[in-house]
């Protein structure tokens, strides 16, 4: 061998190849796709959030949303660019093998390395996000609201302010609330769907979720888990309202009840 | 094979293959019985909080057992099961003042949530009960509940619930019937627009089952049914 | 012996439960628990009268009494000069086991097809009143379950069968009679299964949740029982296939040569082995419950509703990846000989299959985040689910860089492998989001959930499945499978099924929970376009299976090896020999040599779409294609 032939046969650098370029050019551009649809779509569908926790879940949505955009544009530009650039045309077979190549160390190591980083960053956010919601759950101050699910209707009971009993909820806003949640018969699931808490109804326990709704408004409160012939209208709403309104609703129910 | 017949006998099988699905759905939704409509029948008007409307009549009982109502006099497959009579679809106008009386033959016991011993939604929060204006029912002597409800999200929310006092368990046959005298409750609420909504019994009086939740309590045409508001 | 058949199976099973119950029904009515333990009992007597009749327990009984069966009796067994009755007998030659399971997946498929078609009939609109909500639920618990029995077994079964064992170069599988039986069980299940909708259909959807179950009406008998027939039938298969590939890969198989659909394949299995037992417990339990007044799972009696879940989830965590690992590795196998590569990275491939079935034990409670039962271990269970992603990002690397400068031969069994690239990588990031706690509260028990089990159950199991058969449906019928019908199919499946879960995904995140009869009128145009996708799915499913039908009748007769594959199953010839090799195979390579060894010309078709041989009625139109000969 020549000085001169290991210089031209590495001319030409990974990057440098026709196929290589041609996939970075399809995955920057399926990125931006998937990166504006990330922006913009799955926040809108799930609607206008009702507290800080719904806006937390929405911007984790997104966030996820934007991250994944470059993992999965890698996987189609590869896969694209394949049945353009390494197609064996026509339905007869090839009439040749492709190159040999049994593994790639270095491919391979890159490979696990961006794929842990990326898997921290998430446990990272969704832990450190657990961390904040769940102080918000424990307030001090929270009233306390205990919801009742029966097959198939919710019922309300508010033992901080006279024992008020309702079917549908009533919250003060900017108020932290803690729901003690129960069921007197089979499983069901406890979802405010715009303020993005859900914890099941167990008979025979209690569980616990919390949440500040910080928006005025009419929400809808559903079942999440199947219990039974009328699961799908095991539904009610939850009124956000003020707390002079709020004081007054609790009034007029106490004197409903005696 | 010429081309064309290919792609027929394909679109054949694939057409035969649509035409099983669909028998399956036709006869599937056939399959269930479907009780009969019964219609809230309009008298006058009423003067209520909201106006002047018109004043629809219901007229239902419950029975301690289905040989009365729409399963038959043989009381259909369960004929031990505490079922509702006449029938369990039932249709009121919208916009209305909807009066519904109910004869209530069945014994009871301790309801277990005594939020539904207590009437909710009615026009003044009160019913009749064998004469007597009335909130509540005593929470140890219930034998069912007539609730509506629905998904607020589709239609004006109606939420109404009324006990049914239970009559002694060692009450007699009264003279010229299979059943003792009922116990007989009246209220009235308001429609609002029209929609769908479902109504069942949330006192538990299905015996042998889990939570008393099960049987007649999980089945339509027993303690389980519609009411639309047209 | 030799008159035994599915038909007496039938007989048996009818001649013992009819009687069962009505014993049962005179003496045990009268008590509380009267209808459920009548219902247990009768199917008792159906499975043990089935398995009788069709003649599972004659080896056995024959060996207590000390006549153990002949050579002769075990010839008849496999199959030998039976022509097509041996189909419908208790055969234990792995190839007739194979084409049965592919037989029982496809009526499966078209059952929990059907269903799934009435499913979403009755969600077109809001209050379509075409099933009451009780028809609704059992309908929905029964394609459920359904499917996931139909997806567990469709890979493994026929082709873990009927390939497997010849992908290592072995005459058959280690237990032949237990391969048999575990298919039979499986046939007496089905009907049990199916009662259900004579019973007041099941309430809780596929994962039978209690304390509903306890409630429910004997219909849940009927889904009790199936689980325990098909626990035992998943056992016995396992057994089989990890000894089979343990102790009879040829000789000079090592590790390193063996085939990654074999690791499949036997990871599938293992994880099986410990998790259907699990959901057998958690069934067993019920029925104690149901039948004798047992309070396993009531709070009141002692009981506890979440014992239940976590029994349930040990079992449902793993069994995903039971279902989705041999699709997966079908299609590794398949991608490097589409590609004319060896596979990229064969032990990021074992690792990937290895990493996931570990990790896939310890993330069973990201389905309970919000049941409560132990919000502080929530934490943990994130992690373990979050790392569950990097194993299966392997997956994608082996196949990506398979693909990578290969020649790219887009044969219809290749196409499963792109749908199943888009379809895992959607169905793995929605995975992701679940995964994350918060999140999950917000998404559990939605539409959301939903459509995410699809994309990677359907739309990587599935398709794999669909491309294992479109692989291998040379070898076991010697016919080519009709291709034109075959990309019909695809293409309509696929933007069916993309279709149909895009519109699930929006509603989920809207807030539409999960087996629901009817829901929010806002809902309506997700729902609509979801159930007009189905309908396509269904369609071209039934292109799908029209294209197999007619091509194992009047198919092109295939070579022995048409794509030209370098794994032992295709040196056999076609029609196959009843012991696969007249001289067992010895390996000195992996089967990946693609570019390494010197190129044979590929025998494969050329034109896609023959349906019928070239001369109609000509003496290669009468040969039998496969199956046993002397």
């Amino acid at each position: 061998m020549t000085q001169t032939e290991p210089v031209t046969a590495q001319i030409r650098m990974w990057w440098q190849r026709v196929e290589i370029k041609r996939i970075v050019w399809i995955w920057l551009g399926i990125t931006v796709v998937l990166a504006i649809f990330a922006l913009i779509v799955p926040a809108r569908v799930m609607g206008s959030p009702a507290s800080p926790t719904m806006r937390a879940v929405e911007s984790t949505m997104t966030i996820f949303s934007v991250a994944a955009a470059p993992v999965m544009a890698l996987v189609l530009s590869v896969a694209v660019y394949s049945l353009t650039g390494w197609r064996s045309r026509g339905s007869e077979p090839p009439i040749g093998d492709g190159p040999p190549i049994r593994g790639s160390g270095r491919v391979t190591a890159t490979w696990m390395v961006v794929s842990s980083v990326l898997t921290m960053f998430v446990l990272i956010w969704g832990l450190g996000e657990m961390q904040s919601l769940s102080a918000e759950a424990s307030a001090p101050n929270a009233m306390v609201v205990n919801v009742t699910g029966q097959q198939w209707v919710w019922t309300f009971s508010y033992p901080q302010n006279g024992n008020v009993e309702s079917d549908q909820l009533y919250l003060p806003v900017n108020r932290p609330v803690v729901f003690h949640v129960t069921s007197k018969d089979v499983i069901h699931s406890f979802w405010v769907v715009e303020m993005g808490i859900k914890v099941d109804a167990n008979p025979g326990e209690v569980t616990k979720t919390g949440v500040v709704p910080d928006t005025l408004g009419t929400f809808v409160v559903r079942c999440a888990e199947l219990c039974g012939l009328l699961h799908a209208h095991m539904e009610t709403q939850a009124h956000v309202v003020s707390s002079t309104d709020f004081a007054a609703w609790i009034t007029a129910q106490e004197s409903r009840a005696s | 094979m010429g081309t064309v017949r290919v792609y027929l006998k394909a679109s054949g099988a694939v057409a035969a293959g649509v035409l099983v699905v669909v028998l399956a759905g036709t006869t599937l939704a056939r399959a269930g019985t479907t009780p009969g409509l019964l219609n809230a029948t309009v008298k006058g008007t009423a003067q209520t909080p909201v106006g002047v409307l018109p004043h629809a009549f219901l007229e239902l009982a419950t029975y301690p057992d289905s040989l009365a109502g729409e399963h038959g006099p043989d009381g259909g497959s369960k004929p031990d099961w505490v079922s509702y009579g006449p029938t369990t679809n039932l249709s009121a106008p919208a916009h209305s003042l909807v009066t519904i009386t109910i004869k209530q033959y069945d014994s009871g016991g301790t309801i277990t949530n005594p939020y539904f011993a207590s009437v909710h939604g009615t026009v003044d929060g009160t019913m009749t009960i064998n004469g007597q204006t009335a909130t509540a029912s005593k929470v140890d002597a219930i034998g069912h509940t007539f609730t509506i409800h629905a998904m607020p999200t589709n239609q004006d929310p109606l939420f109404v619930s009324v006990p049914l006092r239970a009559l002694p368990d060692n009450a007699k046959p009264a003279p010229g019937s299979s059943y003792p005298v009922p116990n007989v409750v009246t209220f009235s609420f308001v429609t609002g627009g029209p929609g769908e909504y479902v109504w069942n019994c949330e006192y538990p009086c299905g015996d042998g089952t889990y939570a008393n939740f099960g049987g007649p309590m999980s089945a339509r045409g027993y303690m389980s049914g519609t009411f639309t508001v047209a | 012996m030799r008159r035994l058949n599915v038909v007496t199976a039938v007989a048996g099973g009818l001649g013992l439960a009819l009687p069962g119950w009505a014993i049962a029904r005179h003496f045990l009515e009268e008590n509380d628990f009267g209808p459920d333990q009548v219902t247990v009992i009768t199917m008792v007597c159906w499975a043990i009268g089935f398995m009788t009749g069709i003649g599972a327990f004659n080896g056995p009984i024959g060996w207590l009494r000390g006549h153990d069966l002949t050579p002769e009796d075990e010839l008849f067994l496999a199959g030998k000069d039976q022509g097509i009755r041996r189909y419908f007998r208790f055969t234990t030659d792995h190839k007739v086991v194979g084409i049965q399971y592919l037989a029982l997946t496809m009526v499966l498929f078209g059952v929990g097809g059907t269903m799934a078609m009435l499913i979403r009939t009755n969600l077109i609109s809001p209050n379509s009143n075409f099933l009451s909500p009780q028809e609704y639920n059992a309908i929905v618990g029964l394609h459920g379950l359904i499917m996931i029995i139909a997806t567990i077994i469709m890979v493994t079964g026929p082709f873990g069968n009927f390939i497997m064992p010849m992908m290592i170069g072995a005459r058959d599988m280690a237990f032949p009679r237990l391969n048999a039986l575990s298919l039979w069980l499986i046939v007496a299940a089905v009907p049990v299964l199916l009662s259900a909708t004579f019973l007041g259909g099941i309430p809780t959807g596929w994962v039978g949740y209690a304390p509903l179950a306890d409630q429910a009406p004997p219909g849940m008998d009927a889904y009790m029982m199936t689980i325990i027939i098909f626990a035992i039938s998943s056992a016995v298969a396992g057994a089989n296939i990890t000894t089979t590939v343990l102790t009879m890969r040829a000789r000079g198989m090592t590790w390193n040569r063996t085939p990654i659909f074999v690791y499949g394949v036997v990871a599938s299995v293992g994880l099986a082995i410990p998790a259907f037992p699990m959901f057998m417990a958690s069934q067993v339990m019920l029925g104690l419950d149901r039948t004798m007044g047992g309070r396993f799972y009531v709070a009141s009696g002692g009981g506890s509703p979440w014992l239940y879940a976590n029994l349930f989830w040990l079992m449902g965590h793993p069994e995903v990846y039971v279902i989705l690992i041999p699709a997966m590795a079908a299609l590794m196998e398949l991608t490097a000989v589409f590609s004319r590569k060896p596979l990229f990275s064969f032990n990021t491939a074992v690792l990937g299959i290895v990493g996931i079935s570990v990790l896939s034990v310890m993330v069973w409670a990201h389905h309970m985040y919000a049941s409560g039962w132990a919000p502080n271990l929530n934490g943990a269970f994130m992690l373990t689910t979050e790392m569950i992603s990097i194993p299966t990002g392997m997956l994608f690397l082996v196949i990506l860089g398979t693909i990578w400068r290969g020649r790219i031969w887009t044969r219809l069994p290749m196409m499963a492998t792109y749908a199943m690239l888009w379809n895992f990588i959607i169905g793995g990031i929605t995975g992701l989001y679940l995964s994350d706690v918060p999140l999950d509260y917000a998404l559990h028990g939605s539409m959301f959930v939903t459509a995410h089990f699809h994309y990677t159950l359907m739309g990587a199991g599935l398709t794999g499945a669909i491309g294992a058969l479109a692989f291998w449906f040379p070898k076991m019928t010697g016919r080519m499978l009709n291709e034109r019908f075959g990309f019909i199919s695809f293409w309509l499946v696929q933007i069916g099924f993309n279709v149909t879960f895009i519109g699930m995904f929006a509603v989920g995140l809207a807030g539409q929970p999960r087996r629901v009869f009817t829901y929010n009128n806002l809902l309506a145009t997700g729902n609509f376009v979801s159930t007009i996708g189905a309908y396509a799915i269904g369609i071209g499913m039934l292109f799908l299976m029209y294209a197999v039908i007619s091509s194992w009748r009047h198919g092109s007769l295939a070579p022995s090896n048409p794509w030209g594959s370098k794994t032992l199953e295709w040196t056999v010839p076609n029609p196959i020999p009843l012991e696969n090799f007249t001289v067992l195979p010895v390996v000195t390579s992996d089967a990946y040599g693609y570019g390494e060894e010197p190129f044979e010309p590929i025998e494969g078709p050329t034109r896609r779409d023959e349906l019928e041989p070239a001369h109609v009625g000509s003496a290669a139109d009468e040969q039998s294609t496969e199956g046993a000969r002397p």
